[in-house]
């Protein structure tokens, strides 16, 4: 099984991967309620911003093919929902889909450009209680060991199923297979938890963080305010 | 006088769910010795290491180089003693490599320079690359992770070290590598496991566990070679004792 | 059920996220989980099992597949604040992962998925009575209603929030929604009844303590409150600025200007707005009538 998915280009060394992650998060989010506050008639801002992602997305140096890719997955999604939007004129729909999509390709960005581990040192920093970095960091590293588990259960189930059970039947063996990976999930936290005491653990979940703020995302942080306060002038003359 | 590095006396142990898993253990080791535990699957060979740091803890007394292992000195015997677990997915909690051999001496409070230097020590101790700190587990091979897992314990600098299968499901070469690092350390070394190859290589005693109890506990080659000791534990004389190999 | 970036107003977005976090920094501090404890990792390992579960999905009708959602199964097992803060992280996650769901969208589906399904579940877990996992008396029963109701209060929130946003209409929105989830709820209802049921027969010791915090009327009063909060906010804010973006859109192009009445529930909209969910509950009855049809002729072949 494939376990780059996540944040494969996470590790290149580009200007955007150098930043400090809470420089990152706060800029990204201030881009997206950026787009989201572009007014639907104001076509030329949408380009403006297209325009600065597309620059970002160059020096990211995450290949193109990659992001056009995420963004498809989940293109239909979108589309769908933005159909059923109530003015049905073109213009609303392609309002709703160009922000959606400009938001989407943001995103992918910021999580391809930043690891994972430095994400949540971020967020960490940025006053996220423990217990929840603490949750997300064990449940980015045992993803894959109990996916893995479940792709087990899962083929080990369609090796013996010879034709289509009822729906009943199909139900109850799905929970009793949910059952025991959540059983299984149980005893691996335990073994977990004894690894983690005979390291020393006392409730400390130590941060190492590599990267300091420096001139780089002060730099990038004025820009980008910079860049949301000129568009929000420009939009109220 | 010898110095002991572990000394168990009539250690029992019950789990929550009415199992007896140990029933009057008594054990020595001396300081620097290597041992090995060996018995067939639930024998009770984990749950004696989980005993060594007081992860667990049932009736009788342990004595961790001449301190009683007791609640308010738990921190320091998991400082002298490191202990490798089986499925080193357990040990690994980490986002990277580098978080988690840190993990261990950033509890024990040690000074942010002198990690950099213990990361590094461990590291390549275990023969691993330096360029794997930054990379995740999940994405390593199961022989970097069980390197891995040992690299994280290592940087503790234990003195005594407990490992629970340390070579189970690698492939061959992995294997021989693990040993040859295993060779070469300079811990106490209490070793449970059915690879008895590795016994044989690294172990001058052995000690044979079956139900909790202890059965045997004695030179390894003359112990290995006891068929009927053997097959009464469901172990087998291995094959390189058979064929008459390794005689030194 | 994710809501993507574009899809709320930053007003409905930005109050979502000040509600989810404010909700979040309250949970954590009144869990009182003990860190150093075995509830962190449990905790961790749960949500990681959220995240793998729902890798496990079985066709339902047609194309669709379903799969576990969780959020009642955890608040059962976990008591609600815990179990709303591992759907949680299990909601950020599926953000930063999968770009599944936005994220200044993320206050909304932490809210939506992880708090709404754990205290609407574990609410209706606990109609079934006090002692019912002690007991196992109907266990399957108040697990499939609780999976159930879950699902249907969290796909209704979620049509709100659009409709409110003027996204998705609400008339077109609520039903197509509460439909759809009406069937994909059947499936987590069945789920989280099959898997309580199970681990009763196998571990019932894992069922016993709820994670160790009992949930008393403050607690309850409190959460009351955290939802009423936000359901006033979005209303004030959804009808004075119901479509913020769009309404500028509206005044300013003659494309789209006068098919749309000012309240999406006028009468003028309601006979569509039957047609629309005939029209949509038809389809699904046929998605239903198309797979049984193709699993009785495969079984039979």
């Amino acid at each position: 099984m494939r376990h780059n998915f996540i944040d494969r280009y996470a590790a290149l060394d580009s200007p955007l991967h150098i930043l400090e992650p809470r420089t990152k998060l706060l800029a990204f989010t201030a881009l997206i309620v950026g787009v989201l506050s572009i007014p639907a008639t104001n076509g030329f801002l949408f380009f403006i911003y297209a325009f600065a992602i597309a620059i970002m997305m160059g020096f990211s140096q995450v290949p193109l093919n990659y992001i056009v890719g995420r963004a498809l997955l989940l293109l239909p999604f979108i589309l769908l929902a933005s159909l059923a939007a109530p003015w049905k004129g073109y213009l609303g729909f392609g309002v709703l889909f160009v922000r959606a999509i400009l938001c989407l390709i943001l995103l992918i960005l910021l999580t391809n450009t930043t690891r994972f581990a430095e994400l949540l040192r971020g967020m960490r920093k940025l006053g996220c209680p423990q217990i929840l970095a603490m949750n997300l960091s064990f449940l980015y590293r045992y993803l894959f060991v109990l996916t893995e588990e479940a792709m087990r259960m899962k083929q080990a189930r369609d090796c013996r199923r010879t034709a289509s059970a009822p729906f009943k039947e199909e139900l109850k063996l799905l929970s009793s297979m949910l059952g025991t990976l959540l059983i299984r999930s149980f005893e691996r936290a335990e073994r977990m938890h004894s690894a983690m005491l005979s390291r020393g653990y006392s409730g400390d979940f130590p941060v190492i963080s590599p990267r300091k703020f420096s001139w780089h995302d002060l730099a990038f942080l004025s820009v980008v305010t910079l860049f949301i306060v000129s568009t929000f002038c420009f939009t109220n003359r | 006088m010898t110095e002991y590095a572990v000394r168990i006396i009539q250690l029992s142990y019950t789990y929550p769910d009415g199992t007896r898993a140990l029933e009057k253990i008594d054990l020595d080791v001396p300081c620097g010795e290597r041992i090995a535990i060996v018995g067939p699957s639930g024998a009770g060979k984990s749950t004696l290491l989980l005993h060594l740091n007081g992860v667990l803890q049932g009736t009788g007394s342990i004595k961790i180089l001449n301190q009683k292992l007791e609640q308010s000195g738990l921190r320091e015997v998991r400082r002298q003693v490191g202990l490798l677990f089986q499925d080193p997915n357990d040990q690994l909690f980490c986002p990277t490599v580098y978080e988690d051999v840190a993990f261990g001496p950033l509890n024990l409070t040690v000074p942010a320079d002198e990690i950099q230097r213990r990361v590094d020590k461990a590291l390549s101790d275990a023969g691993l690359n330096k360029s794997i700190r930054s990379r995740s587990s999940h994405h390593l091979s199961l022989g970097e992770r069980r390197r891995v897992s040992l690299a994280a314990v290592l940087a503790m600098e234990p003195a005594i070290l407990g490992m629970d299968e340390p070579t189970s499901n690698l492939d061959p070469r992995n294997r021989h590598h693990l040993i040859e690092v295993i060779s070469g350390l300079k811990a106490t070394l209490i070793i449970a496991t059915h690879d008895l190859e590795l016994v044989l290589d690294v172990c001058p005693r052995t000690v044979l566990m079956d139900q909790g109890k202890i059965w045997a506990d004695g030179e390894t080659r003359k112990m290995l070679a006891d068929s009927r000791l053997m097959d009464a534990h469901g172990l087998e004389v291995p094959l390189s004792l058979k064929l008459g190999f390794k005689s030194k | 059920m994710h809501i993507p970036d574009g899809f709320l107003t930053n007003r409905i977005a930005l109050s979502l996220d000040v509600v989810s976090g404010a909700g979040i920094l309250y949970a954590a501090r009144r869990a009182k989980v003990d860190i150093s404890g075995r509830t962190a990792p449990i905790m961790g390992m749960l949500a990681a099992f959220v995240f793998a579960a729902q890798m496990l999905n079985f066709p339902v009708l047609g194309g669709t597949s379903g799969h576990l959602i969780g959020g009642s199964l955890l608040a059962v097992l976990l008591g609600p604040l815990i179990g709303t803060l591992t759907m949680a992280s299990v909601v950020i996650a599926q953000a930063l992962f999968l770009q599944d769901g936005g994220l200044v969208a993320l206050g909304a589906n932490i809210f939506n998925i992880s708090a709404v399904t754990c205290f609407s579940g574990y609410a209706v877990f606990k109609l079934f009575g006090k002692r019912i996992i002690v007991e196992g008396k109907h266990l399957f029963l108040a697990g499939f209603f609780a999976g159930w109701c879950s699902v249907m209060v969290s796909s209704a929130c979620c049509a709100f929030e659009m409709g409110l946003s003027g996204a998705i209409p609400l008339h077109i929105g609520l039903p197509a929604m509460l439909s759809y989830h009406a069937i994909v709820g059947i499936v987590e209802g069945m789920l989280t009844g099959g898997v309580l049921k199970f681990l009763l027969k196998v571990r019932p010791d894992l069922m016993k303590d709820e994670g160790g915090t009992g949930f008393g009327i403050p607690d309850w009063i409190g959460a009351m409150l955290l939802v009423a909060i936000p359901v006033a906010l979005l209303i004030v804010a959804g009808s004075s600025s119901l479509p913020d973006p769009l309404e500028k859109l509206l005044g300013a192009t003659p494309i789209a200007s006068g098919a749309v009445p000012a309240n999406p529930l006028s009468s003028s909209r309601i006979g569509d707005y039957m047609i629309r969910s005939a029209a949509f509950i038809l389809l699904v009855g046929l998605g239903i009538l198309v797979s049984r049809l193709v699993r009785s002729r495969r079984s039979r072949s």
